[in-house]
């Protein structure tokens, strides 16, 4: 008995020690876009926004007063369009994106991401000049998704 | 005074060396002739744990549970269990219903030297499992990044109610130990440990196998554990 013991504790010390599924340290699960800012001119140089402002619509900013050539923003799940007007200094752009989400399961912790399939950018061209879609479904953070050209 | 006591002891040593030459006698006597016969025959019973944890846990909904064994020799039984579990899941993201049934066979070696004609165990266990079982994914909410300082997500995700069920299998081997106790004659109390690894287990379509009935909670590296504890009544056919 007295050496069963021991072994009967060493198994449940393992088993807790094999509760690593416990959090999600996959983040972010559900991916945001990644938009970027070039040139009109010089194409294939960045240039940053100045005096930028983000908001979805009919939701409040995201980005106050702002200055950068990358942009991060979420997508509506429960949707398949989100409207976001960025706007430069008193000029609005709306810059709408279609697509279709789908769910994906990731793990018992981190449950279920979504992913986002035929993408479609629609901008109004009040600053921007010119967009290029360089993917067609937003699955993973780790490029770009869209080059916008000002 | 001193000569007084030193032939006091002398007068002890020789009782003792007396004595000794007695015990040496006994020996030659012929070996107790008394065998202790234990019963063989199978042994049925429930496990009292699961009817009060449906009682108790809120997520475990329902569990059935019958054991048997079969003494086959001194220290070896056969042994089976027969069950039927439903358990919710409630995760961070998903929630889920898995329902149905199981059977474990196996072995179980006796490890304990009873006294006299106790029928006591201590034993180890060696099982194959086998379920067979639904699961239901009721609802999940997609998780979506947290705003600034761990703030609400700029766009909430509602929750998806998704009520598809899967019918699923799961095959494990599993490692017992545990002891049983025989309180009255022929009426054992058991309580036992395993630990399990899953051999196979079919997974859903874009979702995962969280539980499977008589495995419990599958964990990421494809193991689990249980405990069970019975009381069961042994049906004598034989002592040997």
């Amino acid at each position: 008995m007295r050496k069963i013991i021991p072994f009967v504790l060493l198994i449940i010390i393992l088993n807790s020690a094999c509760e690593k599924d416990d959090f999600c340290i996959q983040n972010p699960v559900t991916p945001k876009l990644i938009l970027r800012f070039y040139d009109e001119v010089n194409r294939s140089s960045l240039k940053a926004v100045n005096e930028l402002y983000v908001w979805a619509e009919n939701k409040d900013s995201l980005f106050v007063n702002i200055s950068t050539d990358s942009l991060v923003i979420p997508l509506n799940t429960n949707n398949n369009q989100t409207i976001y007007n960025l706007s430069k200094g008193n000029i609005v752009e709306q810059f709408t994106i279609d697509y279709t989400p789908k769910n994906e399961y990731v793990s018992r912790s981190c449950g279920f991401k979504i992913i986002f399939n035929d993408v479609n950018f629609t901008p109004n061209n009040n600053w921007i000049s010119d967009f290029t879609a360089l993917e067609t479904s937003i699955e993973n953070q780790n490029s770009a998704h869209v080059q916008i050209f000002h | 005074m001193f000569k007084y006591f030193i032939n006091i002891l002398l007068f002890l040593t020789v009782v003792d060396g007396f004595s000794q030459e007695q015990s040496k006698d006994s020996l030659s006597t012929p070996k107790d002739s008394i065998v202790y016969k234990s019963p063989y025959g199978i042994r049925l019973g429930i496990d009292i744990s699961k009817p009060i944890l449906a009682l108790v846990d809120g997520d475990y909904n329902n569990g059935f549970e019958i054991v048997a064994d079969y003494r086959i020799t001194k220290r070896l039984f056969i042994a089976t269990e027969l069950g039927y579990e439903d358990e919710k899941n409630q995760e961070d993201f998903t929630n889920s219903v898995a329902k149905g049934s199981y059977i474990r066979l196996g072995v179980n070696y006796n490890l304990y030297e009873n006294w006299l004609d106790m029928n006591n165990e201590i034993f180890a266990g060696l099982r194959y499992g086998f379920s067979i079982f639904d699961q239901t994914l009721n609802n999940y909410k997609p998780n979506v990044v947290n705003g600034e300082n761990n703030g609400s997500p700029y766009f909430p995700a509602d929750l998806v109610s998704s009520n598809t069920t899967s019918n699923l299998t799961a095959h494990w081997t599993e490692f017992m130990l545990g002891f049983k106790v025989e309180t009255f004659k022929n009426l054992f109390l058991s309580a036992s440990f395993s630990y399990k690894i899953a051999l196979s287990v079919k997974e859903p379509d874009n979702f995962k196998t969280l539980y499977a009935p008589g495995f419990n909670r599958i964990f990421d590296t494809g193991t689990g554990f249980g405990f069970n504890y019975t009381i069961s009544y042994l049906i004598p056919f034989s002592k040997k």
